[in-house]
């Protein structure tokens, strides 16, 4: 489903040269949920962003679904992130000025002309935070927040999720309670990516791949998660 | 949900900013407004003028020192007390205005064609404060000035009887009735007090002229005199040239020529002032500018946000662009509104004595311009907002 061949990504040049991502291939499953870990400044979240289209790579592939996306243009990756890929990232990102309900609604008012608010309220109960719906991120706690964020992940039924430690911001209680969601999530189905400090993330995904100065240097297969 | 209320929430939860940025539109806009409102006004009144007196002459002695003014047209100055031009004269300026009427016309018979007021002007003191006194013939002064309306009592009716200009009546808490002494000796009786011109007529009190001339002992003697032709066609100029050439010792003047130059002067100001106003409008653009590109700026993340969630450049693009119409709407109802207050406040400043009126027909032309400058100036900071990158927005914070 996801296929990385032979990624690099170097910033700068000459004596300022440094390769974030070195040579790296990896592919990912339908129904997949693989962590990425690994020392900060290994590239693991250089690898995060060449998937999800935000940064660009210096030479390789990225496949998704059979179809190239590393050189699409800025124009014709808007229709990857409407429905392909959604990111959850660490500081959650909702508009300040919207509610839960319609933070969650925001993606589908780009690709059409009006939301389907019943999936959103069925999103955002699938998420726990029913009761919640129309405070604005600034009355919700951090936990909640996140929340609010991977309902509007799953609001377009991406093909992959891109999280980006999404338990980075949070105390070990309510990082637990997001883990168990991903969990939960790729249990649906859900084919995850996650960036992440966290050993407890990474004890609940199926696959752990281990950076280190911008190469893999192990992957390893949860027993009884793969 | 569509992304007209995204924008419009946001404009909402930024309101202070928004109406920052609105504030460059309404200088702009205010300014323009007012400006042609005043323009508007300023021009209006000389029509009316030549609508009312255009068919007019004034004559007055050659020699002259003080103001006299027909309605708010200055007609040049005069020296009240010492020259005259002698009643004698008033059959020879009837032949030679009747006389040019009747050839531009094409008139046969020996009627009497134009309305000859002659008219004489004493400053006098009435309770104590000096006044101009205007000694006139009433029916013919009333048919140069056949606007004239009384507010309260009758037109003068008898020798004895006069009327007084409405700013007159109130400075000397006049009533119809009430009795004023003439120089001592002549007693006379208010009979009415005009409605309020806009003209010099509100501050006179209007006497016949046998009465002004026995009390004053200037029988023979008037101060000036003003003729109406019969109509806005007949050949005012070249009844005053004619008159001008065959009378010594007067100065016959067409309205239309003092209108005409005043006119002229009115529209310089005019061209003058929208020259300030499209200036001011520029400013109110870079303003905006401005305003806009620290919007941009303060919302980086939020542009991120939406640019991953699936917005495309052009969405982006179209959420500024939807937020410079709110703030040019708002911009241009509160241009119109402060640009009216800004003509009342300096429009009687630059053209002394107008009066402005609001004028509703300004409103879609105060939306419109609102609307352009808001839009134009918005144009650049949105480009910036479409090219702002998704990772660069995140890593900015």
């Amino acid at each position: 489903m996801l296929e990385i061949k032979n990624a690099s990504k170097i910033y700068g040049d000459g004596a300022a040269k440094v390769t974030a991502l070195d040579n790296v291939s990896l592919e990912v499953e339908k129904g997949g949920f693989v962590s990425i870990m690994g020392p900060s400044g290994s590239g693991k979240s250089t690898l995060l962003n060449i998937i999800g289209g935000l940064e660009r790579l210096t030479s390789g592939e990225i496949i998704l679904n059979g179809e190239r996306i590393d050189n699409l243009t800025e124009d014709a990756f808007v229709a990857i992130r409407r429905g392909k890929i959604a990111y959850v990232f660490q500081q959650y990102h909702l508009l300040q000025s919207l509610t839960a309900l319609e933070n969650v609604l925001l993606p589908l008012v780009f690709y059409s002309a009006n939301g389907k608010t019943e999936k959103a309220m069925e999103l955002l109960k699938r998420v726990g935070l029913e009761k919640r719906v129309n405070h604005k991120p600034n009355e919700l706690s951090g936990g909640e927040q996140q929340r609010v964020a991977i309902a509007r992940a799953l609001v377009t039924a991406p093909s992959l999720i891109l999280a980006d430690e999404p338990t980075g911001n949070m105390d070990k209680k309510t990082g637990e309670e997001i883990i168990r969601l991903f969990e939960e999530l790729n249990r649906d189905g859900h084919t995850i990516i996650v960036v992440t400090h966290n050993p407890e993330v990474a004890r609940i995904t199926r696959e752990v791949v281990s950076l280190q100065d911008g190469r893999i240097v192990s992957r390893t297969k949860n027993v009884g998660k793969g | 949900m569509k992304l007209n209320q995204i924008v419009l929430k946001d404009i909402l939860r930024r309101k202070r900013r928004v109406l920052y940025a609105a504030l460059g539109v309404v200088i702009g806009t205010m300014t323009v407004v007012g400006v042609l409102t005043i323009a508007y006004a300023g021009e209006n009144r000389i029509y009316g003028q030549i609508e009312k007196y255009g068919a007019n002459l004034t004559i007055i002695p050659d020699i002259n020192s003080i103001d006299t003014k027909l309605g708010n047209l200055s007609l040049g100055t005069l020296t009240v007390g010492e020259n005259y031009i002698s009643e004698a004269n008033l059959p020879k300026i009837r032949d030679i205005a009747d006389g040019e009427i009747r050839k531009a016309l094409d008139i046969n018979d020996n009627l009497p064609i134009a309305t000859i007021a002659p008219r004489l002007y004493v400053n006098a003191p009435v309770r104590g404060i000096t006044v101009i006194i205007s000694g006139v013939l009433p029916e013919d002064e009333l048919a140069i000035k056949n606007w004239w309306q009384m507010s309260a009592g009758k037109y003068i009716a008898a020798d004895n009887e006069a009327i007084v200009g409405a700013m007159t009546a109130q400075v000397l808490k006049l009533k119809v009735g009430d009795e004023i002494p003439l120089n001592g000796s002549t007693k006379l009786v208010i009979a009415g007090i005009l409605d309020e011109t806009g003209s010099s007529d509100d501050y006179q009190v209007v006497v016949p002229l046998i009465t002004l001339q026995k009390a004053f002992g200037k029988e023979g003697l008037i101060s000036s005199i003003d003729i109406r032709a019969l109509c806005n066609a007949c050949p005012v100029e070249i009844i005053a040239t004619a008159l001008n050439q065959n009378i010594p010792g007067i100065k016959a003047i067409a309205v239309k020529q003092i209108a005409n130059s005043e006119m002229d002067l009115v529209t310089k100001v005019n061209r003058l002032m929208i020259s300030l106003a499209g200036i001011t409008l520029i400013i109110g653009v870079f303003g905006v500018v401005n305003t806009m590109m620290s919007s941009v700026h303060e919302r980086t993340r939020d542009i991120g946000i939406m640019r991953a969630v699936g917005a495309s450049r052009r969405q982006i693009m179209q959420v500024f662009m939807l937020e410079a119409l709110v703030i040019g709407v708002i911009g241009g109802v509160l241009g119109y509104f402060t640009g009216t207050l800004l003509a009342y406040g300096i429009g009687p400043v630059i053209f002394e004595g107008v009066s402005i009126r609001a004028l509703p027909q300004f409103i879609p032309l105060s939306l419109g311009i609102a609307v352009a400058v808001a839009a134009v100036a918005t144009v650049y900071p949105a480009i910036h907002a479409t090219r702002i990158k998704i990772a660069e927005a995140f890593r900015s914070l």
